[in-house]
């Protein structure tokens, strides 16, 4: 017996163990629902994890796409799924931030964070400050003074309002304290991108993964990278910290199970995602997504979600009402 | 020129190997089911079929991904010409005057003619891709939202060539389809517009509810059964293909909608599923017969279908010259790349010709392929129509079922459509067509984003849409366009539209 | 207009027509509540579909106005496919109401079914027979052939 078989049947063990009593998790077929269009970070990496899942679960494993709304749509679905370990969700960054976009227009939230049970983070892809290359702007220095000198010049565009895209901007903004920039939103990252190498906006702020070819090809520069650490692809952009701001942001994708789920359902869920992670499927996609493996299991996730949460919210209530 | 030359022959080699010959065909033939079949799109049809393709190499993937989305394509076209189901937007001009050629027994001639249209445009879009790719690409980057503005205005002033039916009743429809198209999240401040709470209706009403609804089960609401019976509409087999005077009348149109439909195509955004309604109206305008428009015009099958598969191959342009995606399929695409560890990009010729050169080398394949296997199954679709009425209508609402619910798998879509179908109905009842409505809807998000972009990249200034040289070359052609209708009004008094409603009205013409 | 005094009396389609339009467009006024206007350099939430509403009364009122010359008068208009629509309708409403909680098969068997027996009043085993076999061709090619699950019962 190799390595491999003995995790895969260990993981069966544990994952069969604390059901016995009733029928044993999973009797049947487990349906992921993507909050995301097919092709986006959240679908490229959820369909290996699923593959990978299934001999670990022993039960076929369905990548399901309800997007919608800006992901709205799968997270209330989830969120109103029957708790049994049955439906999970992968989301991103957006769960964080609807109850309180709810709360500043005085709505109802359909949705809180309270409504889901975080289960494990595939991935966190820090974002970059980006301009092209016809501003002038060699270093994040050269950005703020600018900002500073002409108030209500620069023009960001962002993938949309309150989202992953647009709020790490209002944090930039408020840790170096340069007034508000023009705000553009687009409706996704693509045309953000589009947007900034065209110069119908000078600058944005998007993900590594999605801003890399540009930076090589050189139409891109990122001044400053919003992660904690410097991005083993891009070596030479420092991060907000180092140059002495406190500013941080990820995009991530993670999977969560409806509030209610039994503890043991949980329990086997993460012990078979933690070794659905550590297949070559899966870290293949993550690679060539320009991606370093920053997977976490539950309770990292949970420690890593509440304070990536506060950040969101209190973005979000930087950026107020618009209009 | 001549490295490209070379380099194009290179991609052959590789699209003719037996492997890439094999996916590109397979890829051509699950397309055109999933076009055929009403409910998958190209979307759905290449998202369910993304993962199959990992386990391809990167150039077998995207050539098989790229042959189901062109085969979709052109199997879009068969449901709208004999069910008058449109599959997607751009289908549903086609739906107008292709049905009608059904209607008169024309069917085979109409499924023909969008065929070759289909592969006319087609191949042109390959040859352009492959000549004038990279600096047409840096063009298109320059349409920022003052540009959009200006070529949704020049979609709005078409409008008036759209319909028949008299200016105000057109105008009437394209407002509602405006008022429809604001639903939802306002992008540019978040506010929930008309969504009577339903997160459902958060991205706004679907095109494909609505065009399936208004033209599809609007229909057959308003065809009873004792209608249609004794009515033979199915071809004999030797009259499947077009007359002599059929492809007379189609050239100049396919000709037109490629270049036309190319154009638009390689413009980044959403703006390539107006094509086929610019194209329409571009031909109904230019035509000796508009009033034939409406009722089987061939011009109005060869036009519209040649433009929106030339504006689906120009959507590549820009992906694969500047690694942009230029729509939610080109962005579906890039995903399956970027999973092979390919990043679509400026760099992307030089970094994997052989992806770039074989993907190309493989649509020229793929257009013949397409033609070859759709020609011969032309009559095979025809005999759809031998299914007798009381039998077919129950089947194309089960599949207008299918096919909404299939797009967002959301049930709400399918009662946007059933709405859809009642207002249809009623619509035909008071002679309001609904074409211009669908047109109105498509063009209402993207017209009020981008105007209120422009005017917050201009501080509030409606100067930007005349400093810029694209919108404002756009603009001047509106304003052309709108003062020679003026010319021919006070010069003649009266155009075809009165005449042909005169004529409706059985009146003498005055 | 050429409508003599006793033509002007008659309710014609586009009057009817035109006052829904009108109606229509006062609701969306009225729906547009809170949303904000902002100003011609920066229209808000509220700002284009309030022109496109207001536009939509006046062309509705222009239908009006024009009716007399370019409409039949109501009562004229055929209502005789009317239960065909509203039975079609009907049954079709049904199978969406039942549509995930039956299924595909289930409720597009009870669908043609109705469609058939009721509205064609067709042979019902011929319709049966019809039925099954459409039914299970549309399934296998969607469920097998392309790998799209249709709703499942007690999905």
């Amino acid at each position: 017996m190799d390595r491999r078989t003995f995790v895969i049947g260990t993981a069966a063990c544990v994952a069969a163990a604390p059901a016995i009593a009733q029928t044993p998790f999973p009797s049947h077929a487990v349906t992921i629902l993507v909050a995301f269009p097919p092709g986006g970070a959240n679908d490229i990496l959820t369909r290996p994890i699923a593959a990978a899942l299934e001999p670990i679960l022993k039960q076929p494993v369905v990548v399901e796409t309800k997007a919608g709304a800006g992901g709205q749509i799968g997270a209330q679905v989830a969120a109103t799924a029957k708790p049994d370990g049955y439906t999970l969700l992968s989301h991103n960054n957006g769960i964080s931030g609807y109850a309180e976009v709810d709360k500043l227009f005085g709505r109802q939230p359909k949705t809180t964070r309270a409504d889901f049970i975080p289960l494990a983070r595939l991935i966190a892809d820090p974002v970059l400050l980006l301009v092209n290359d016809q501003q002038p702007y060699k270093t994040l220095k050269d950005f703020i003074d600018d900002a500073k000198k002409r108030p209500e010049a620069i023009v960001y565009r962002s993938g949309g309002l309150y989202g992953a895209t647009h709020l790490p901007m209002a944090i930039l903004e408020k840790a170096t304290g340069i007034p508000k920039l023009r705000h553009l939103p687009t409706n996704g990252g693509g045309p953000a991108i589009t947007a900034l190498l065209g110069n119908n906006a000078q600058a944005s702020t998007q993900a590594i993964s999605a801003s890399l070819p540009h930076i090589k090809s050189g139409k891109l520069r990122a001044l400053a990278a919003f992660g904690a650490t410097r991005s083993k692809v891009l070596p030479d952009v420092p991060t907000l910290k180092e140059l002495g701001f406190d500013a941080e942001y990820y995009l991530w994708v993670g999977l969560f199970a409806p509030k209610g789920t039994p503890a043991d359902i949980i329990a086997t869920l993460s012990v078979a995602l933690d070794k659905a992670a550590l297949s070559e499927q899966f870290k293949s996609v993550v690679n060539s997504l320009g991606q370093e493996y920053s997977y976490q299991n539950a309770k990292d996730f949970a420690a890593f979600w509440a304070a990536d949460a506060k950040r969101s919210d209190e973005a979000v209530q930087l950026i107020g009402k618009q209009g | 020129m001549e490295s490209t030359l070379f380099s194009l022959a290179h991609g052959f080699a590789i699209a003719f190997q037996p492997d890439n010959l094999w996916y590109a065909f397979l890829g051509c033939l699950v397309g055109t089911l999933v076009g055929v079949l009403p409910g998958i799109g190209p979307l759905s049809g290449i998202s369910i079929l993304l993962p199959v393709t990992f386990g391809l190499n990167a150039t077998q993937a995207v050539i098989m991904l790229a042959g189901i989305y062109y085969g979709s394509q052109y199997g879009g076209s068969t449901t709208s010409i004999l069910m008058r189901i449109p599959g997607e937007a751009s289908s549903v001009m086609t739906c107008i005057d292709g049905n009608a050629m059904a209607k008169k027994g024309r069917a085979g001639a109409a499924l023909c003619i969008a065929a070759v249209g289909s592969w006319v445009a087609g191949t042109f879009g390959v040859i352009a891709l492959t000549v004038v790719a990279p600096p047409l690409a840096t063009i298109a980057l320059k349409f920022g939202p003052p540009e959009y503005t200006a070529l949704l205005v020049l979609g709005l002033i078409f409008l008036a060539y759209m319909s028949s039916s008299s200016l105000v009743r057109t105008l009437l429809m394209a407002c509602i389809g405006l008022m429809l198209g604001m639903i939802g999240i306002d992008n540019m401040t978040g506010h929930f517009r008309y969504s009577f709470n339903l997160t459902e209706l958060g991205d706004g009403i679907g095109i494909v509810p609505v065009a399936v609804g208004l033209f599809g089960l609007g229909e057959i609401l308003s065809t009873p059964s004792h209608k249609v019976i004794g009515e033979v509409i199915a071809p004999k087999f030797r009259e499947l293909w077009p007359s002599r005077k059929e492809w007379n009348e189609s050239y100049w149109p396919i000709g037109r909608g490629t270049l036309l439909g190319f154009i638009i195509g390689i413009i980044p955004g959403s703006a390539h599923i107006i094509s086929s309604f610019l194209s329409y109206a571009l031909e109904r305008r230019i035509s000796k017969h508009p009033e034939e428009f409406g009722r089987g015009a061939v011009a109005g099958v060869a036009g519209p279908e040649s433009a929106n598969n030339s504006a689906s191959t120009g959507a590549f342009v820009p992906m694969l010259a500047l690694g942009i995606p230029t729509g939610p399929i080109p962005a579906v695409l890039m995903g399956a790349l970027m999973v092979h560890g390919i990043a679509p990009g400026p760099q992307l010729v030089t970094e994997h010709p052989d992806v770039f050169w074989g993907f190309v080398a493989s649509m020229y394949v793929g257009n013949l392929m397409l033609l070859a296997l759709n020609l011969p199954l032309v009559g095979l679709f025809v005999t759809v129509l031998r299914i007798p009425y009381a039998y077919l209508y129950p089947l194309i609402i089960m599949f207008c079922v299918i096919g909404v619910y299939e797009v967002n798998h959301s049930i709400v879509d399918v009662w946007i459509m059933l709405i859809m179908g009642v207002l249809g109905y009623a619509l035909r009842k008071f002679s309001f067509d609904p074409a211009p409505l669908v047109l109105g809807l498509v063009i209402a998000p993207i017209f009020e984003q981008s105007l209120r972009q422009s005017l917050i990249m201009s501080n509030g200034n409606y100067f930007i849409f005349f400093n810029r040289p694209i919108s404002a070359g756009l603009l001047i052609v509106c304003i052309v366009l709108l003062g020679m209708s003026a010319l021919t009004f006070i010069l003649k008094r009266k155009d075809w539209r009165d005449k042909l409603a005169a004529a409706e009205a059985g009146e003498p013409i005055a | 207009m050429s409508g003599t005094d006793g033509e002007k009396l008659t309710l014609r389609a586009d009057h009817v027509a035109g006052a829904a339009f009108v109606a229509f467009g006062a609701v969306i006024i009225a729906l547009s509540g809170d949303l904000p206007v902002g100003a011609l350099s920066m229209p808000g939430a509220g700002f284009l579909p309030r022109i496109v509403a207001v536009l939509t009364i006046v062309f509705g009122l222009a239908l009006i106005l024009r009716a007399s010359a370019e409409s039949p008068p109501f009562a004229e208009l055929d209502w005789a496919d009317g239960k065909h629509a509203l039975t079609v309708t009907a049954i079709t409403g049904g199978g969406i109401l039942l549509y995930e909680r039956l299924g595909f098969i289930v409720t597009m068997l009870l669908t043609l079914m109705a469609l058939l027996t009721i509205v064609e009043r067709r042979n019902p085993l011929r319709a049966a027979v019809f039925c099954v076999l459409i039914v299970g061709v549309t399934y296998a090619s969607f469920v097998y052939g392309l790998k799209t699950p249709l709703p499942e019962f007690g999905y």
